[in-house]
């Protein structure tokens, strides 16, 4: 097909999670035949293990679809995949921008919730077309009537002929490419000005080095031109440009406005493409780049060490391997006193944090010994300086600071009805200011919280979750740092204090949580020759103690005519055991004990 | 000339008993006699192997234990014969200490005396316990008054140097019946008692029913409270404790026991004997199919400098007297801790070890938590090795 970019659709389908976009996205790819049935595996974009087993989608991704419609005529569509979690909303921000429109699926059964609206609201901040399908229409409980209203009422939108779906089922899927090419407007991009190609996302292919995925939003770009990253100010020579198959690439001699593809340049690091950067030609740059352009910051830190400190070399090539594919993932070298060498890493939040620690365990078959997450605190010293601190340890004295921020977010909850006071608990619990509720559809309510970051990467999740029995949803977004009474909890086994183990909480919340941690350390250390306290400090001020008695019996009574092999194992066993277990002082401490402090009940 | 140690293994019993898990078979009556005549073959290979030199001119024989299974239970004669035969792989001291182990429901005056003649000058004997409840469900054959009798049928037959096996931390046992077990145990004037804590090994009926909740077996500070009981009682009978398991009246010590503890040579014969030769430990197989099929000496490994100084770490704080640092330099070239250790002074300071007279000792609570105190001592080696 030549270049016609008014047969051009750029698209992405935005979803709450479970929804069923990405089997809607499978049924596309099949209808337009870019997929044959039998190469097909469910989530055909979703490629990582991890996203298939958790039925989410981590990375975005593209493809071109050629498809004629009922016009006789035949169109590009370019479906854009993006991540559907919170912690990836830049992500998903920088995906939307390379658009004209978004297909918004919604469960016919469950309706709107918590992401629907978040996703819609920046879906319309990108002045897209959205597109309302209503899914999950075989489902004996899916009312579509009431949903269609839901989303009238809430969100302003017409769901007048609005596609009614069962992605499952294949039923529905014209319809939905149909108004795709009426609703969604083509791109109307000047293919003869400087070139602007907005980065949505990066990756890294073994045989091409780090590669772009783009949205050219002006000029053109082949092979041989040398481009330039705006933000990024580094420049290099194109070697492949082209479109996304579902499987591959489909290299093509240039790309031009108004189209998605990819752009490779022998990048060796990833770190060289920034998502939301524009892309320009060295030679007749664009006076501005793309707005919206912010670099990446990490939300929540931890450490990441090895249970056995011989893998340390191990860790490292890991991290650096998943660094290759994922910008957004920061580490940084960094010893404790009880866990060795190991890495602060930084994550765009909790499921990102988690995704890496089960991929560097399942990928790399390695034994982690995790910290407990910490979000970046911004300390004002008294001799005026700022600091941020990632990491308890790094804190400064006491006498030394003038006061302490920490960031805070602006939460959505969506509820049935029920549930208001239990949530509305369990925010002020953490230290939540509440904001605004509305009731909505179906006999739900939107509660609108500001709440502290280190709170909802506590537990917040689990809590909401066991509190409402799974029924609420919920979305966050960064508001800023706020002024708060900080203080450092430490922890100290037989006298010695345990870095790993200190935690900044709120000083309201300091006695609860130190009771707490020690009460879980006391559960998971075994019992040793000698008894060990174990106290919970703020600034030396011990505020709970618990003590891990010692041990009373530990011995093999018989030994069979000589036959000392069943000690022997039995002493390899415990020797392996305690080698696994990190030296606080005098105590051996296992590396359970340090997850154990993570999860509370 | 080096001492050696001589294992016989007979893995036939009348009944498995609930609690064991080892290689001993009731019934196959009819695979005795094979069994015997492999077990004689085995002992004239050894005669003239060559294997570790010809051990009739490297070793004298300081003790045989014949143990099982229950060898009580096959003829006399076939141990006597075995026994004899033994005698050509190495000569035996004038003064051996000869065992034979046995189940007080299987002896005889006529066996007794048969033992006698061949030389055996001491009885092990599996009592367990003087309470016939107890001796019910650990599925003994016997009871506490055929114990007694078995006793007195030893004495009459010339044995003075006997062994009661007794254990304690059994299922639903009270502190009153272990008293009671020691005393009648005591009082029937044996030089030598081992008092072992039961065991529940996986798998067999005894840890089934316990873990089904049919049977409650005493907690961790009941068991405790049952061994200080039993090493305050026999002391004041004269039982000095000189193993974590073994009491014994003045130079009543087995000698075949401690073997074991100090890592002397011992040469097993039989089906899942285990062996110590030269620094190298080897075993026949566990399966009396096997054996009987004449595969021999299935696991050899020879012990390297990091298994010796474990094994002796493990092995000798079993005993009482517990590990001669003077020999231990001698042998491995190094002392055992360095001058001033933390970690030593540490376990001393909570009563755990005792070092005097260039011994290094557990004491009664050490011994308690064996297996800490040993892990704590082989850091200390790891640390003296680097």
């Amino acid at each position: 097909m030549n270049y016609d970019q008014s047969r051009i659709r750029n698209f992405c389908i935005i979803a709450h999670i479970d929804h069923g976009k990405s089997t809607l996205a499978d049924r596309i790819l099949e209808r337009t035949g870019v997929m044959k049935l039998r190469d097909m595996t469910d989530q055909v974009l979703d490629s990582m293990e991890l996203e298939r087993e958790r039925g989410i989608t981590i990375k975005s991704k593209a493809v071109r679809m050629p498809y004629t419609a009922k016009d006789g005529r035949e169109y590009e569509l370019n479906l854009i995949d993006t991540p559907g979690h919170v912690d990836f909303t830049y992500e998903v921000s920088r995906a939307l921008a390379a658009c004209e429109g978004a297909i918004l699926v919604v469960d016919a059964s469950q309706g709107i919730e918590a992401q629907t609206l978040a996703n819609v609201y920046m879906a319309l901040e990108h002045d897209l077309e959205i597109l309302p399908v209503i899914n999950k229409i075989d489902l004996p409980s899916a009312q579509p009537e009431v949903v269609k209203g839901e989303i009238e009422d809430e969100i302003g939108i017409d769901c007048e002929g609005c596609p009614l779906v069962s992605a499952k089922q294949g039923v529905g899927i014209d319809d939905v490419l149909e108004a795709v090419v009426e609703r969604v407007p083509a791109p109307t991009d000047d293919a003869d000005a400087p070139l602007q190609a907005l980065i949505f996302d990066s990756y890294y292919d073994n045989y091409r080095g780090a590669i772009s995925s783009v949205r050219l939003k002006a000029g053109r770009v082949k092979v041989g031109d040398r481009i330039r990253m705006m933000a990024g100010r580094c420049e290099f020579d194109v070697t492949e440009v082209g479109a996304y198959l579902p499987l591959g690439y489909s290299p093509k001699d240039a790309l031009c406005a108004g189209e998605v593809g990819y752009i490779a340049a022998s990048i060796k690091d990833i770190a060289d493409i920034h998502v939301g950067d524009t892309i320009t030609l060295a030679n007749n740059p664009a006076k501005e780049p793309l707005p919206g352009y912010k670099p990446v910051l990490p939300m929540v830190y931890c450490g990441i060490y090895p249970a056995d400190g011989a893998d340390y070399e191990t860790l490292r090539d890991a991290l650096e391997k998943l660094r290759l594919n994922d910008a957004a993932l920061s580490y940084e070298p960094e010893t404790s006193v009880a866990l060795g060498y190991g890495f602060r890493c930084g994550f765009l939040g909790l499921l990102h944090m988690e995704i890496i620690q089960q991929r560097l365990e399942r990928e790399f078959d390695l034994d982690l010994v995790t910290t407990a997450p910490s979000v970046v605190y911004k300390v004002v010293k008294t001799d005026g300086t700022t600091l941020m601190i990632d990491n308890p340890t790094n804190l400064p004295p006491v006498q030394e600071i003038d006061w302490m921020e920490e960031p805070c977010v602006d939460a959505q909850v969506i509820t049935p009805q029920e549930y208001v006071g239990a949530i509305m608990e369990l925010c002020q619990d953490k230290r939540g200011t509440f904001k605004d509720m509305k009731y909505i559809e179906g006999g739900r309510v939107l509660l609108n919280y500001d709440l502290p970051l280190n709170e909802v990467i506590y537990d917040f999740f689990d809590q909401l979750k066991s509190r409402t029995r799974g029924y609420a949803s919920f979305d966050y977004e960064l508001k800023g740092y706020v002024r708060s009474d900080l203080v450092k909890l430490d922890m100290l086994l037989n006298g010695e204090q345990c870095d790993a183990l200190s935690i900044i909480v709120h000083r309201d919340r300091a006695y609860p949580r130190g009771r707490s941690i020690a009460e879980k350390l006391k559960e998971a250390i075994p019992r040793q020759l000698f008894e060990i306290p174990i106290q919970a400090a703020i600034g030396g001020k011990v505020i709970a103690r618990e003590t891990v008695k010692a041990l009373r019996k530990d011995v093999l009574a018989k030994c069979y005519g000589g036959d000392i092999t069943r000690k022997k194992k039995l002493l390899e066993k415990q020797k392996e055991g305690k080698k696994r277990m990190r030296q606080v002082g005098s105590v051996a401490v296992p590396s359970e004990a340090f997850m154990a402090v993570l999860k509370m009940d | 000339m080096k001492p050696l140690a001589l294992y016989i293994h007979v893995p036939f019993c009348a009944r498995k008993c609930a609690y064991c898990d080892f290689a001993s078979w009731p019934g196959r009556e009819g695979e005795w006699r094979r069994y015997f005549d492999a077990l004689v073959t085995e002992i004239r290979l050894w005669s003239a192997n060559t294997d570790f030199g010809l051990l009739k001119e490297r070793f004298r024989v300081r003790s045989a234990f014949v143990g099982g299974g229950t060898p009580t239970l096959v003829p006399a004669e076939w141990i006597a014969e075995a026994l004899e035969l033994c005698r050509k792989i190495a000569p035996f001291d004038a003064d051996a200490e000869i065992t034979v182990e046995g189940n007080p429901g299987t002896l005889t005056p006529e066996k007794l005396r048969t033992y006698r003649q061949a030389g055996v000058n001491r009885l092990s004997l599996g009592a367990q316990s003087f309470d016939d409840d107890l001796l019910y469900t650990l599925g003994r054959i016997h009871t506490a008054d055929q114990t007694v009798q078995a006793v007195e049928m030893a004495r009459d037959a010339g044995f003075s140097n006997i062994n009661l096996d007794l254990m304690y931390g059994l299922p639903e046992q009270s502190m009153d019946q272990w008293l009671d077990t020691l005393e009648r145990a005591v009082d029937l004037g044996v030089p030598h008692i081992s008092a072992y804590s039961l065991i529940l090994e996986p798998g067999t009926p005894l840890a089934e029913r316990v873990a089904r909740g049919e049977l409650t077996v005493p907690d961790d500070e009941a068991v405790i409270a049952m061994q200080r009981t039993a090493s305050e009682l026999l002391s004041k009978s004269d039982f000095g404790r000189y193993e974590i398991s073994n009491y014994a009246r003045p130079k009543s010590e087995s000698r075949h026991n401690l073997t074991y503890w100090y890592r002397g040579d011992y040469l097993g014969l039989g089906c899942a004997a285990h062996s110590m030769l030269d620094e190298t430990r080897f075993s026949n197989p566990d399966s009396l199919d096997e054996y009987l099929a004449g595969r021999r000496m299935t696991d050899v490994q020879r012990l390297k400098r990091r298994d010796a100084i474990e094994e002796t770490v493990m092995l000798n704080t079993r005993a009482t007297k517990g590990i001669d640092l003077a020999a231990w330099e001698r042998r491995f070239g190094r002392p055992f801790a360095p001058e001033k250790s933390a970690a030593l002074e540490r376990l001393a300071g909570a009563g755990y070890i005792e070092m005097k007279d260039d011994w290094l000792r557990l004491t009664g609570r050490g011994l308690e938590v064996h297996n800490a105190v040993v892990l704590e001592l082989l850091e200390i080696q790891e640390a003296m090795e680097r």
